[in-house]
């Protein structure tokens, strides 16, 4: 329930942010990796330093790691699927991975692996129409209900909380 | 901010500075709990992936890690013995390792040189050893080689009492032979069946009655009252009634080689019943219980399943060796690491000319035999070329093990060893020879003996090629001490003696001092030929020979009588439905070749008659 409310807050504050929708669309792009792959990999530490650097919405990515985690779990076994062909059922690859895999820091990627490297292709893949959509919904609600939230007691209690002075730090410039 | 003032949307560049802050941060303390908690991290992954490699519980107590100069030393290493979870295999106080860190750039492990010292084999435990994984690696290949020593085990050497042997009751179905009688008697019938509806699928009537009533219509004609048409007409009628008759004849000749086969078959299941007859000897003279008194059965009796005990443990290791350094370039598959996530599989990619996953050049070991044997000292092992990707190294493991110091007595420890995967083929080696090391104590089995062999010699050879093995292992014993077993009263061996042939037998052992036994095992690794013979079993078997031996024959004589008796009685049916199925089979035949013949003669007689006629009328020859 906690997790609910934190995900609800934050989902609430990021679409009254000064963020465009595009800096909030690529920041829930982003974040996306950190659900759709396994967590403990190179590739993510990449992403969280994109998200801190990077003038997008970190608040959108924290969101889209919460959202996209179960999404993860569920497209596991489609990850493997892909991963395996690309690693293994695809001779034409092999010499690339041979290369890869034999180079300085390579093997720490991960990519080897075939969920690793199926779920990272998949998120590439889901980047772009996570991004257009992301970016159409908060344009529609800005255009819609925003306003009205703004207006309401609720949006004041959570924008009052002294987290949303911490979150203000990472919100886009 | 003013939280009710419209949302200002700005874009300020691509690089949000402040962001470095927390990123540095985030850095920071990646470092800090790499320096307070990366050494026990690193402890744990590696007591599991050597867990996980090997089978069997690896502790290890103190692990330290030096970036700067790429050297670990580990302190307080135990490995479980798979086979017994209260012991430890090995134990080793210091392991030191000096690795090149170029290899770690790639996430490969190349030690330059590896120093273990305070090694100590067959130590107790303090707690048992946690299990292997059930669906695990080398849990699996323990459940196989348990099937593996269970097809090599041989049966308990039994000396029951010739003497006492009366007779059996034999259940007639228990029997082979009766069980295949009956099967064939079923196939007999089936048979017959199907030869019964071929016959009269031959549809011989229709070409009898048509061949009888041309031969009527045509028995007082001829050319000149049939006339030129009429005569041609005979002719046709008569050479088509032939050609009918002919296949006829072709499709009975057809049934009597499907008979001729079925027959055969029949006879074929005849002889078989032999086979299996002698099958049924074996059964019922193990009913019997009659020990056998040949040599070779005795030794596999006694020893061997001391031999297996030796064998499987080499096995074990061979396995692991296949497992995990196998031959080849190809890409290799094996499960990804265990997390929350769905595990997948990890693939590695190995490269020629460069470094393998794994390997360590050359190790060092310091190890101590205790006790107060003849073996106890200090050695010296040398293990050089571990990989786990032998093709990349090019250079087949080799270790050897040689005595530095003694603990003053007499007595050798030598082992040495290839392990070579270099090639397509796997080619694996070993040789121990041990002088004055303590062997095994244990129970003879299916008599109430314990044999305790003291100190002695042990030596085993290994060839394994491809898939074929070739070991032996022996043993000797100078100073055997047989002792009457004092087991718990439910334990099979803790029992008086029953008989005077089991009283025979344990005197006959306990004569012998000086034990030396031999066990070989050849042949295809997965169903290898075990042949175990000592000079007990000999000798044994020649003190038995002299003592039961016509007992023993007259007592198979009954059991060959008594199942003799039932086959023949269960087989006659059979045998008498062979005969049957030949004869009924041969008759019909021999009945539908004289009645097509029959016709035959008549028409071709007929066709004769109109033939010779044909210059009267003018006809022409070819007709």
């Amino acid at each position: 329930m906690l997790v609910f409310l934190k995900l609800l807050q934050s989902l609430i504050k990021e679409l009254h942010s000064d963020g465009t929708p595009l800096q909030i669309a690529l920041g829930a792009a982003l974040g996306a990796a950190l659900g759709l792959t396994p967590i403990a990999n190179i590739h993510n530490a990449l992403i969280v330093a994109l998200l801190l650097v990077l003038n997008v919405s970190f608040g959108a990515g924290m969101l889209a790691w919460g959202l996209f985690v179960p999404i993860g779990f569920v497209l596991d076994p489609l990850f493997d699927r892909i991963g395996h062909r690309l690693l293994v059922e695809t001779p034409a690859l092999t010499p690339l991975w041979t290369s890869w895999f034999n180079a300085p820091l390579m093997p720490y990627t991960n990519f080897n692996n075939s969920v690793v490297l199926g779920s990272v292709v998949g998120w590439l893949a889901l980047f772009v129409p996570i991004a257009a959509l992301v970016y159409y919904l908060v344009v529609r609600y800005r255009a819609t209900y925003g306003e009205r939230v703004r207006q309401s007691r609720f949006y004041r209690a959570v924008t009052a909380s002294q987290a949303y002075n911490v979150y203000r730090w990472f919100s886009p410039e | 901010m003013d939280t009710n003032a419209p949302a200002v949307l700005r874009r300020r560049g691509i690089v949000r500075w402040t962001g470095l802050i927390p990123f540095a941060l985030l850095l920071l303390a990646i470092v800090v709990v790499w320096l307070t908690l990366g050494e026990v991290f690193l402890r744990n992954t590696i007591e599991e992936a050597a867990t996980k490699f090997l089978g069997t519980e690896v502790d290890i107590a103190t692990l330290n890690v030096n970036l700067a100069d790429a050297t670990v030393e580990l302190r307080g290493v135990s490995i479980a013995d798979p086979f017994d979870r209260m012991r430890n295999l090995v134990e080793a106080d210091r392991v030191h390792g000096v690795l090149e860190s170029r290899p770690l750039l790639e996430k490969k492990i190349v030690i330059r040189t590896l120093a273990i010292g305070g090694m100590r084999t067959g130590t107790r435990r303090r707690t048992a050893s946690a299990p292997a994984p059930r669906n695990g690696f080398a849990a699996a290949t323990l459940r196989s080689l348990d099937r593996w020593a269970a097809q090599l085990r041989k049966p308990i050497a039994s000396f029951t009492p010739i003497d006492t042997i009366r007779s059996i009751v034999l259940d007639p179905t228990q029997l082979a032979t009766v069980k295949r009688a009956i099967e064939a008697a079923a196939r007999a019938d089936s048979l017959q069946q199907a030869l019964t509806t071929s016959y009269r699928a031959l549809a011989l009537q229709p070409v009898l009655d048509s061949a009888r009533a041309v031969t009527t219509r045509l028995s007082g004609a001829n050319p000149r009252t049939l006339g030129i048409t009429g005569t041609r007409q005979a002719v046709t009628d008569v050479r088509r009634t032939l050609a009918q008759v002919d296949s006829a004849r072709r499709r009975v000749e057809s049934l009597a080689r499907d008979a001729r086969t079925g027959v055969a078959l029949v006879d074929d299941e005849l002889h078989a019943l032999d086979d299996a007859r002698r099958a049924d000897y074996a059964f019922a003279r193990s009913l019997l219980k009659l020990p056998s008194i040949e040599a070779p059965d005795l030794g596999g009796a006694l020893f061997g399943d001391v031999s297996i005990d030796r064998f499987q443990k080499m096995m074990y290791w061979a396995e692991m060796a296949q497992k995990y350094v196998p031959p080849g370039l190809l890409p290799r598959e094996q499960p990804g690491p265990k997390r929350l996530r769905m595990a997948g599989t990890t693939v590695a990619f190995p490269k020629a000319r460069e470094y393998p996953d794994f390997l360590l050049k050359r190790g060092d070991v310091a190890l101590a035999v205790g006790g107060r044997n003849a073996a106890s000292g200090d050695y010296v092992a040398t293990i050089t070329n571990v990989t786990t990707m032998p093709a990349l190294v090019r250079e087949p493991t080799r270790f050897t093990l040689a005595r530095r110091s003694t603990a003053g007595v007499v007595g050798s420890l030598d082992a040495r060893g290839v392990l070579d995967h270099v090639g397509g083929r796997i080619r694996d080696s070993l040789g121990v020879d041990a002088s004055g090391v303590t062997l095994p104590t244990f129970p003879l089995p299916g008599l109430p003996l314990r044999a305790q062999l003291g100190q002695g010699t042990s030596r085993i050879d290994v060839l394994r090629m491809g898939d074929r093995i070739a070991a032996r292992w022996t043993m000797r014993a100078p100073a055997v001490v047989w002792q009457r077993s004092s087991a718990p009263a439910n334990a099979p061996a803790a029992r008086d003696i029953r008989n005077q042939m089991e009283a025979l037998a344990v005197r006959v052992i306990e004569g012998i001092n000086d034990l030396e036994v031999v066990a070989d095992l050849t042949g295809d690794i997965a169903r290898p030929t075990l042949n175990v013979r000592s000079n007990l079993d000999r000798l044994l078997a020649e003190r038995l020979r002299a003592v039961g031996g016509e007992e023993l024959a007259t007592a198979e004589a009954r059991v060959r009588t008594q199942v003799d008796r039932i086959v023949d009685e269960r087989t006659a049916p059979l045998r008498a439905k062979a005969d049957s199925l030949r004869a009924e089979g041969e008759q019909r035949v021999a009945d539908a070749r004289a009645r097509l013949d029959e016709e035959t003669r008549k028409l071709d007689e007929r066709l004769k008659a109109l033939l010779n006629a044909r210059g009267i009328l003018g006809l022409p020859n070819d007709e």
